[in-house]
């Protein structure tokens, strides 16, 4: 069976690496393209990085002097020191951030991913009174164009639900059943088999049950998937933080408070060195389930 | 022999007793597994709409709150003045900045919003499908580039942003080999100069903006059978005529979903404005950064801090989109999507 699978696997490749003689000049010529495009994303990371290690006189001499490709002679680990002991924003420093940011993140992914696998779940695998309309009302509402709700959105937050500005925030916003997460999970339940619960009903289980210990369980590469991906946008995030919770700023949204500051008081390589220090967690997480990204995200259509 | 025939007779009448007894029996038994088959069917449904609303009303409510209350709100707010009283001032005051030649007005905005939406669905989206089927057709290096292309996704725009101003900078390094080129390179740079900012900020979007599409698409792509590929390839199908009139047909699902979501995107389609101008200058305001700037802080980057103003412009753009948008969206449905 093995054999056999690896044989299909191979020939399957066989066909996708086929190619004719013009094609061999165009793929090295696309090849040439994305490297040069592929370099383009990496080095400005590897320039933030020698910069941010060099002396922050130096970095400002060498900006006069127009020597943007000059190497650090010794390398500045201060500006590190810096990041960690004196970078504050709102009166947070840049633990308070890291902290800020994952108590942000998880909220989000937590209420993201729950919610979107509850409605996900239910309209895929239970045939309800008013399924129909619950799933047009939810493509309604993400293929709408509708703008400049902001207002609104501020004034139900901070007048009408006071949760402005305290974790209850993303708690109560984020806990949202419809969007990409919710078309990625409706899809992947719809093609789940229905036997495996029916199997666990006669055997006495509850829905509940099922859904917890049969359903979402074969779920995990999606739901990790979504996760990751909803934790590396509200990591990254700053607009939200900035509007709705000012007092908490995270990695992101403090990042962007002192991007003015820092740099005009000549600290520019203090705060590569935050970015560089900000980028660590992401980079880390991607490069453990890069593979899980890849292969698992995917979107079918928008009809039920 | 009497006697004989009188015992029979008895016989008989007690086993046609004993018969209707047990059809008796039989048909009681029947009803109670009947009702209590009913019964389970009914617990069974019981269970079933409880674990329903259950893991629903959540889901539900925050809708109900965070979408359909905001989006009347957002309605009624169009049509009051900053009092609170039913007032057209804010149409007034849309109609004033619309047309005022002064400033990063609604006019400036929605023009910027059109450039970025323009990039989106003919820059942007077009070469992401091309990238994702050199990836999916296996080019040297394809696993790298496949995570090297989503790096923009996982990065933060701050550090993006960060590292792009640096670079192309006049005293950056993109900057300065473009001077050694003999390129005119604006003294103040390209983000400085009200004439090239918004330029600048859309090629950063495009640099930034191949990361997910490529993964969706590129997901989509790799569930094409590839025995339909062998067959076009043996009938001497070139690359682009795969391209076009086979692989796109076949993910036409996903591709038309995608679509869709970039068109209602259409009026908040943006660069990371916040992040190069934090306060709209260079003419580079969006819509989007437009409104951003009327609620933050109560206009505390040069907004009005007025969200009667902001509702209104919403509703009226929103009136005038949704209709384009909707129609595009049901004549995407009208095309069929291909199933293997």
């Amino acid at each position: 069976m093995k054999k056999l699978r690896r044989r299909n696997v191979s020939e399957e490749a066989a066909v996708l690496y086929k190619r004719t003689a013009p094609e061999k000049v165009l793929y090295g010529f696309v090849f040439v393209i994305f490297l040069i495009y592929a370099l383009s994303l990496i080095l400005p990371f590897v320039w933030l990085f020698i910069n941010s290690l060099q002396d922050k006189t130096v970095y400002e001499i060498n900006l006069v002097l127009n020597k943007p490709f000059a190497f650090p002679k010794k390398l500045d680990w201060s500006n590190y020191a810096y990041a960690f002991q004196k970078l504050t924003y709102n009166d947070t420093n840049i633990f308070g951030m890291f902290f800020n940011s994952i108590w942000y993140t998880l909220v989000r992914i937590f209420g993201g991913v729950l919610a979107s696998a509850f409605t996900g779940y239910a309209l895929a695998k239970y045939n309800f009174k008013g399924r129909n309309v619950m799933f047009a009302v939810i493509v309604f509402s993400m293929t709408v164009p509708i703008v400049g709700t902001t207002g609104a959105t501020f004034k139900l937050v901070n007048d009408t639900l006071h949760i402005y500005n305290t974790p209850f925030y993303p708690i109560l916003k984020y806990f949202s059943g419809i969007g990409m997460n919710f078309l990625v999970m409706y899809g992947f339940f719809k093609n789940v088999s229905w036997s495996y619960a029916e199997a666990a009903f006669i055997d006495g289980a509850s829905h509940s049950k099922v859904f917890f210990r049969v359903m979402l369980p074969q779920a995990t590469s999606a739901v990790i998937t979504l996760g990751i991906l909803t934790g590396i946008t509200a990591w990254n995030e700053y607009m939200d933080v900035l509007l709705y919770l000012p007092n908490f700023p995270t990695i992101a949204s403090g990042l962007y408070g002192v991007s003015r500051t820092l740099p005009r008081e000549g600290y520019s390589t203090a705060y590569f060195a935050a970015l560089v220090i900000s980028l660590i967690p992401v980079l880390i997480t991607f490069c453990c389930f890069s593979d899980v990204i890849m292969k698992n995200f995917a979107v079918g259509g928008l009809k039920g | 022999m009497i006697k004989k025939n009188k015992n029979t007779e008895a016989e008989s009448a007690r086993s046609l007793k004993n018969r209707i007894g047990d059809m008796l029996y039989e048909l009681s038994l029947k009803f109670t597994r009947k009702n209590k088959k009913r019964e389970s069917e009914k617990t069974f449904k019981k269970s079933q709409a409880i674990f329903l609303i259950g893991i629903l009303c959540l889901p539900v409510l925050n809708w109900l709150v965070f979408w359909l209350y905001v989006n009347i709100s957002s309605f009624v707010l169009a049509f009051q003045n900053t009092r609170g009283e039913w007032s057209f001032v804010n149409f007034t005051l849309f109609w004033d900045q619309l047309t005022s030649p002064y400033g990063d007005t609604i006019g400036t905005a929605i023009l910027n919003t059109l450039k970025y939406f323009a990039t989106n669905i003919f820059v942007i989206f077009p070469l992401s499908i091309i990238i994702s089927y050199f990836i999916y057709k296996r080019i040297i290096g394809y696993r790298a580039f496949r995570i090297i292309f989503f790096f923009p996704a996982i990065i933060s725009g701050v550090a993006l942003t960060t590292v792009y101003s640096n670079m192309i900078s006049p005293t950056g390094p993109l900057g300065f080999i473009l001077k050694s080129l003999g390129v005119n390179v604006p003294q103040e740079g390209y983000l400085m100069n009200p004439d090239t900012a918004t330029r600048a900020i859309l090629v950063y979007s495009v640099w930034t903006g191949f990361c997910s599409n490529v993964i969706l698409i590129g997901g989509a792509m790799s569930r094409v059978p590839v025995e339909v590929l062998e067959s076009a390839k043996l009938e001497g199908c070139p690359t682009f005529k795969e391209l076009i009139f086979l692989i796109l047909p076949l993910i036409w699902s996903s591709l038309s979903t995608l679509l869709v979501f970039l068109l209602t995107g259409l009026l908040n389609a943006s660069g990371p404005i916040l992040l190069f101008h934090p306060d709209g200058g260079y003419n580079v305001t969006t819509l989007s950064f437009w409104i951003f700037k009327q609620v933050y802080g109560g206009g505390q980057l040069g907004g009005t801090g007025n969200y009667g103003l902001v509702s209104c412009t919403g509703l009226i753009f929103t009136l005038v989109s949704m209709p384009v948008i909707l129609t595009i969206r049901w004549l995407f449905e009208k095309i069929p999507s291909v199933e293997y």
